[in-house]
């Protein structure tokens, strides 16, 4: 009987403890918190956080009870990571949800989406040089997009291994977006550049609306093919959403579908952070890549907006270039809030959404161009 | 290997250089296509504004045309148009010419090609062709 009772109690999460574990437990707890009480990407937060719970409690190995057993139930559900099944599924629904008039009003504005995905090379560059593998400093560069599915996507395909780190990373630093963005905003611009005012944006017509998914589509793929499963995705919901006549879709999309889908990539990638694989050296070194990642892509818009009003006849506010990065709508709201801190009566957000929604297609893009480059 | 040699190395600055310039590439593209995508669509909402002007423009050319009848083709398309009441409705281009030569009008073909430019002769676009009364009148009778 006493034999019994030592045996169960070296089998149990107290006796197989390590110190690890309890410090990624004590993030899940973090995260959890800071998603509920702080409400930073509560959707994206509390998920990954109770996933670091569930993925650090020491397991006996061998019961197909941990993420990485290949006969688990959370490595099933962790298949749809390990794979790029989720990331797409979640850009099918951010199609479904998302307006894309604003650009369809203001296209001058896609050049901002473009010039925040500067970081992601410069990141990979960084990468490099501290001695990452090229597909590996691909994956780390793509933290630069915040865009959290397009991180997992890639790294997925080029170096699974990271899925964890990267992971975490980029959500970390979407939910992170009012803390990160506004010093750099405010560091890059002079007040009276944040006072400037947009012009008021025409009516898009519905036709344009319709026809934008397909076009966008069509021309992006021709030329980046490998952004295929992401921006096939993001296009076909938005079709979805447009043509009206499929709304039942759009809205399966964009409530139903995402939903499951955030709840089992965010569940997932937070259990894949178990302490002894997480907790490493090169974790940190990509927690720092991705921060600077992040800085630089936001950065880059900034001063981009800025050399386009050198040539600009009506200027635009360059705190729409911090928009660039793709974390929708996070980074549009903070452009508003930074913009209101200047002059109250300057709304922001409307004309942010076009830099936000082209940072979306343009690190799909920028992903896809890397796993050409590197598979 | 770390610093610039792994940068080298990788051909680093290549794919960089490359990734930014198709990034750029796609987003200036389709941020021109939707720029002007308004423009094509008001065209495309108008199309039967613009098929007016075609057709008004091609009736002006025919008025040009038919000032350069002189008396002589006059003469010569009253006597076409006899023949054209020999036959049917629809009639022949060939039958037509056939019977012209037949009868002995003077330059039969050119007679009827200044018909068939002046709208006197139409096609009816089932291979056959008919006789404009409106154009004939208002060209040859005035």
């Amino acid at each position: 009987m006493e034999t019994l009772f030592i045996e169960f109690f070296q089998n149990t999460g107290f006796a197989l403890c390590d110190y690890r574990n309890i410090i990624m437990i004590f993030i899940g707890i973090i995260f959890i918190y800071l998603g509920i009480a702080k409400h930073y990407e509560p959707l994206l937060l509390v998920p990954i956080g109770f996933g670091m719970l569930m993925g650090n409690i020491p397991v006996f190995q061998g019961l197909g009870l941990g993420i990485y057993e290949d006969n688990s139930v959370l490595h099933y559900l962790y298949f749809g990571v390990t794979q790029g099944i989720y990331p797409p599924l979640i850009f099918l629904g951010i199609g479904a949800m998302t307006d894309f008039s604003t650009l369809l009003a203001r296209p001058v504005l896609m050049l901002l989406g473009a010039a925040a995905q500067t970081g992601i090379f410069i990141t990979f560059l960084g990468a490099l040089a501290l001695g990452f593998a090229p597909n590996e400093a691909a994956s780390i560069g793509i933290i630069g997009g915040a865009d959290g599915p397009t991180a997992i996507f890639l790294t997925a395909k080029l170096a699974p291994k990271l899925i964890g780190p990267i992971a975490v990373a980029a959500y970390s630093y979407m939910a992170l977006v009012p803390v990160i963005q506004p010093p750099i905003m405010k560091l890059l611009t002079t007040r009276k550049e944040r006072l400037i005012k947009m012009e008021e944006l025409r009516k898009v017509s519905k036709k344009e609306k319709i026809i934008f998914p397909i076009i966008s589509f069509l021309l992006c793929c021709f030329l980046a093919p490998a952004a295929l499963p992401l921006l096939g995705m993001l296009c076909f919901g938005n079709l979805l959403k447009e043509a009206v006549v499929t709304e039942r879709l759009a809205i399966a999309a964009r409530t139903s579908i995402i939903d499951s889908v955030t709840i089992l990539l965010g569940m997932t990638v937070g259990a894949s952070t178990q302490g002894n694989v997480f907790l490493t050296t090169e974790s940190i070194r990509i927690f720092i890549l991705g921060a600077l990642s992040f800085g630089i892509a936001t950065a880059c818009g900034l001063l981009f907006a800025k050399i386009m009003n050198l040539f600009l006849k009506e200027k635009i506010n360059p705190l729409l270039g911090a928009a660039g990065v793709s974390a929708v709508p996070d980074s549009a709201r903070v452009v508003q809030v930074v913009g209101q801190q200047e002059d109250p009566t300057n709304f922001l957000l409307m004309h942010a959404m076009a830099p936000n929604i082209s940072g979306v297609i343009g690190s799909a893009v920028a992903a896809g161009v890397l796993w050409s480059f590197m598979s | 290997m770390y610093g610039l040699q792994a940068i080298l190395e990788n051909n680093g600055w290549a794919i960089s250089a490359v990734g930014i310039t198709i990034v750029f590439t796609g987003l200036v593209l389709l941020s021109i296509f939707i720029s002007q995508l308004h423009k094509f669509l008001d065209l495309w909402e108008n199309k039967k504004e613009i098929k007016k002007i075609f057709k008004k423009e091609k009736t002006k050319s025919i008025k040009r045309i038919s000032v350069l009848f002189t008396e002589t083709h006059k003469d010569t398309a009253q006597k076409i148009y006899l023949i054209v009441q020999t036959m049917e409705k629809s009639f022949s281009l060939s039958k037509l010419l056939w019977l012209a030569k037949t009868r002995g009008l003077e330059r039969p073909h050119s007679n009827l090609n200044n018909l068939l430019k002046a709208g006197i002769i139409m096609p009816d676009n089932k291979g056959y062709y008919i006789w404009n009364m409106d154009m004939f009148k208002k060209i040859i009778r005035t």
